[in-house]
């Protein structure tokens, strides 16, 4: 009982995904300042901001629900928390269960939908913009994205990520295998978590600031955190599914090699933010449909063929 | 899906000066904009009537921010020519070099728009650092890095000693290599080139027909530039080729731009070799005789259009501008059709607005 709620509110729970959150949005401030020639925010401007936009004034446009309107940050940031808590963190997952993987999936898809409702129960015209290119976009990099975390489950011939990372102790690292799954996961990744070049959704310089436009104050603070946490969340994944070799003698060197892997593909993240435009919906759609999904499915049958 | 009509501005994270559009679209097809303008008026043509010339130049320099510099040199250019008075070759070499330093950092301003607009940040900062080496110049020669009170009537208030010169060439050469950095992205980032190959191209019909001026025009193939068709001095002792490109769109207004800086640079160099020697200013009556002159200029967006008449007294009887950003405002709506949502930026990048000139 008092292990699940510690599991629950802090390890891997709560605390810990809030942490790693606002770290990885410092991370990934800072590096992309330093790719632009800035300096960037010092280590707390997370926090700061957060703090400061809970103290703001919360304020809504006439006619939208509130009660809606501020159920849907908190019910983006619970799911992406609940699915935090069944990742394991380098090999340490006190609630894995058979499928987990299934549930993960699920509840990492919850947030775009909350967009899209936040987006067209708004009044404000930016917003109904934004959240009809968010669901576009989703049908986009999902069918891609879930074809390429599936390769992982298969070649272990597991649904549960416990699973696919014991197999990974016998087989080695997936991402020898499926190096093109990887990549097509990362991309499928910056599209879920709407980032630079897949901002379309929140493209200033066209929707303004796409759902989240008439958001304020502890609304938006929770819409950012649970953002943030969904990045957190996905690296994790990632890592879990492709890189999950972290069976070490020594559990501190399991540990170092954990962060060390996600911080490289959270700088790979950064970089690819820094260095793309952003696409226009149409084509991310056909890149979605014309070159990931064909790619993805060659993958998927290549597993299918090793396994034969 | 249902027609809309999302409104762009007064206040909007894409305009950098206040302009109101109304763009109809419905799902992510445009169909249609209007436009509405005048929130920068100032009244300025009213005011130089009510203060002498020599007051004015400082007023003209106020009309905008980026293209301060060939606002005075045009006005001035018509003063004297009203007085009919010579003025120093030296002097019209030194406004010269200001006009290309301005044009270079016009245009670099406008490429970190632009890569704002579709989302590269990156380059937007880097623009815009290099830009600060234009700036810099300027600063060191004349003091001001936005407004420069460079320009009297009857020449210039600054000149360039050896130490000038060699900073001036040092930093050029710099803003060289920074430029071929960026010519590089523009000709083969992938992205960049999806976000704006094909994106409302415009025919030279319509550029014609719209009297569209300067690198919109030459983007689509009209050859116009008053450097080249009606020089002012020096510009008719220097060499240097205009540039023109074929296809009119978003693709081909980013080429000409960057390229134009390239030929601005030559052009610095070029001026800082030939500069003659002498004085850099003559005195000048404050009465200017009855009369009217014409004068037109190339500005870093097109041809600058000045109109003074004189009726004997030191203060000008009427003055007219008009700005190069005007024709290209007129154009805006008629673009903005059969276009994509996402591309509403890159359209409104891409005619280079400067609101302020154009409302003044």
């Amino acid at each position: 009982m008092i292990e699940g709620l510690l599991n629950l509110l802090f390890f891997p729970g709560m605390a810990f995904q809030v942490i790693c959150a606002l770290s990885f949005e410092w991370l990934d401030r800072k590096l992309l300042a330093l790719f632009q020639r800035r300096v960037g925010p010092p280590w707390y401007q997370p926090l700061a901001d957060m703090i400061k936009l809970f103290s703001k004034e919360d304020l809504l446009p006439k006619g939208v629900n509130d009660r809606v309107a501020g159920l849907l940050p908190i019910v983006s940031l619970a799911s992406v928390l609940t699915a935090g808590l069944y990742i394991p963190v380098a090999g340490f997952s006190p609630s894995a269960f058979e499928g987990d993987l299934i549930v993960i999936l699920f509840l990492m898809s919850v947030p775009t939908l909350a967009y899209y409702l936040a987006g067209i129960l708004s009044i404000g015209i930016y917003s109904v913009l934004g959240g009809g290119r968010s669901l576009l976009q989703y049908f986009s990099y999902e069918v891609p994205f879930l074809i390429a975390l599936s390769g992982p489950a298969i070649m272990a011939g597991s649904w549960s990520i416990e699973g696919i990372i014991r197999s990974q102790y016998l087989l080695g690292p997936f991402i020898i295998y499926q190096p093109l799954g990887f990549i097509l996961a990362i991309v499928g990744l910056i599209g879920k978590l709407k980032r630079d070049p897949l901002d379309i959704p929140s493209a200033s310089s066209e929707v303004v600031g796409g759902s989240l436009t008439e958001y304020t104050g502890t609304k938006l603070a929770l819409w950012h955190l649970a953002m943030n946490v969904q990045a957190v969340v996905g690296i994790f994944l990632l890592i879990n599914l492709f890189l999950g070799w972290t069976k070490l003698a020594n559990p501190i060197v399991a540990v170092i090699v954990f962060v060390f892997e996600c911080l490289i593909l959270a700088a790979v993240l950064s970089a690819t933010s820094a260095v793309f435009a952003r696409l226009r919906i149409d084509q991310l759609a056909g890149m979605g449909w014309r070159i990931l999904v064909p790619l993805a499915l060659a993958q998927l049958a290549m597993i299918i063929l090793m396994g034969v | 899906m249902a027609k809309i009509s999302i409104p762009i501005g007064p206040q909007h994270p894409l305009l950098k000066e206040p302009l109101s559009m109304k763009v109809d679209i419905s799902g992510e097809k445009v169909y249609g904009a209007s436009l509405r303008l005048g929130y920068v008026h100032r009244g300025i043509e009213r005011l130089a009537q009510q203060r002498n010339y020599v007051q004015n130049v400082h007023l003209i320099e106020r009309i905008c921010g980026i293209c301060s510099h060939i606002h005075t040199t045009t006005y001035c250019h018509a003063v004297e020519s009203l007085l009919k008075i010579e003025v120093p070759l030296r002097a019209h070499y030194l406004r010269a070099l200001m006009c290309e330093l301005e044009r270079i950092h016009s245009h670099l301003l406008w490429l970190g728009i632009l890569a704002k607009h579709v989302g590269l940040e990156t380059i937007f900062m880097y623009t815009w650092h290099d830009r600060e080496l234009a700036l810099d110049i300027m600063e060191e020669i004349t003091g001001g890095r936005v407004l420069h009170a460079a320009n009297q009537i009857g020449g210039v208030r600054f000149d360039l000693d050896k130490d000038h010169i060699a900073m001036i060439h040092r930093t050029v050469d710099k803003l060289h290599n920074k430029l071929d950095r960026l010519l590089d992205v523009i000709e083969n980032e992938p992205t960049l080139i999806a976000r704006t190959r094909g994106v409302a191209p415009v025919s030279t019909e319509l550029i014609k027909k719209y009297c569209v001026v300067g690198p919109v025009a030459r983007a689509s193939n009209v050859d116009v530039d008053m450097r080249r068709d009606n020089p002012l001095p020096p510009y008719d002792q220097l060499s240097f080729s205009v540039v023109t490109f074929q296809e009119g769109d978003a693709l081909a207004r980013t080429r000409v731009r960057a390229y134009e800086i390239r030929e601005s640079i030559y052009l610095c160099e070029q001026i800082l070799e030939d500069i003659p020697d002498g004085p850099v200013s003559t005195r000048v009556p404050r009465k200017v005789p009855e009369g009217e002159v014409i004068i037109r200029s190339e500005a870093p967006r097109g041809e600058l259009f000045y109109y003074v008449r004189s009726d004997g007294t030191d203060k000008p009887a009427r003055l007219k501008i008009r700005t190069p950003t005007l024709a290209a405002l007129c154009l805006l709506p008629v673009q903005m059709s059969e276009i994509q949502v996402a591309d509403i930026p890159v359209v409104l990048a891409g005619v280079d607005l400067c609101v302020a000139c154009a409302d003044r």
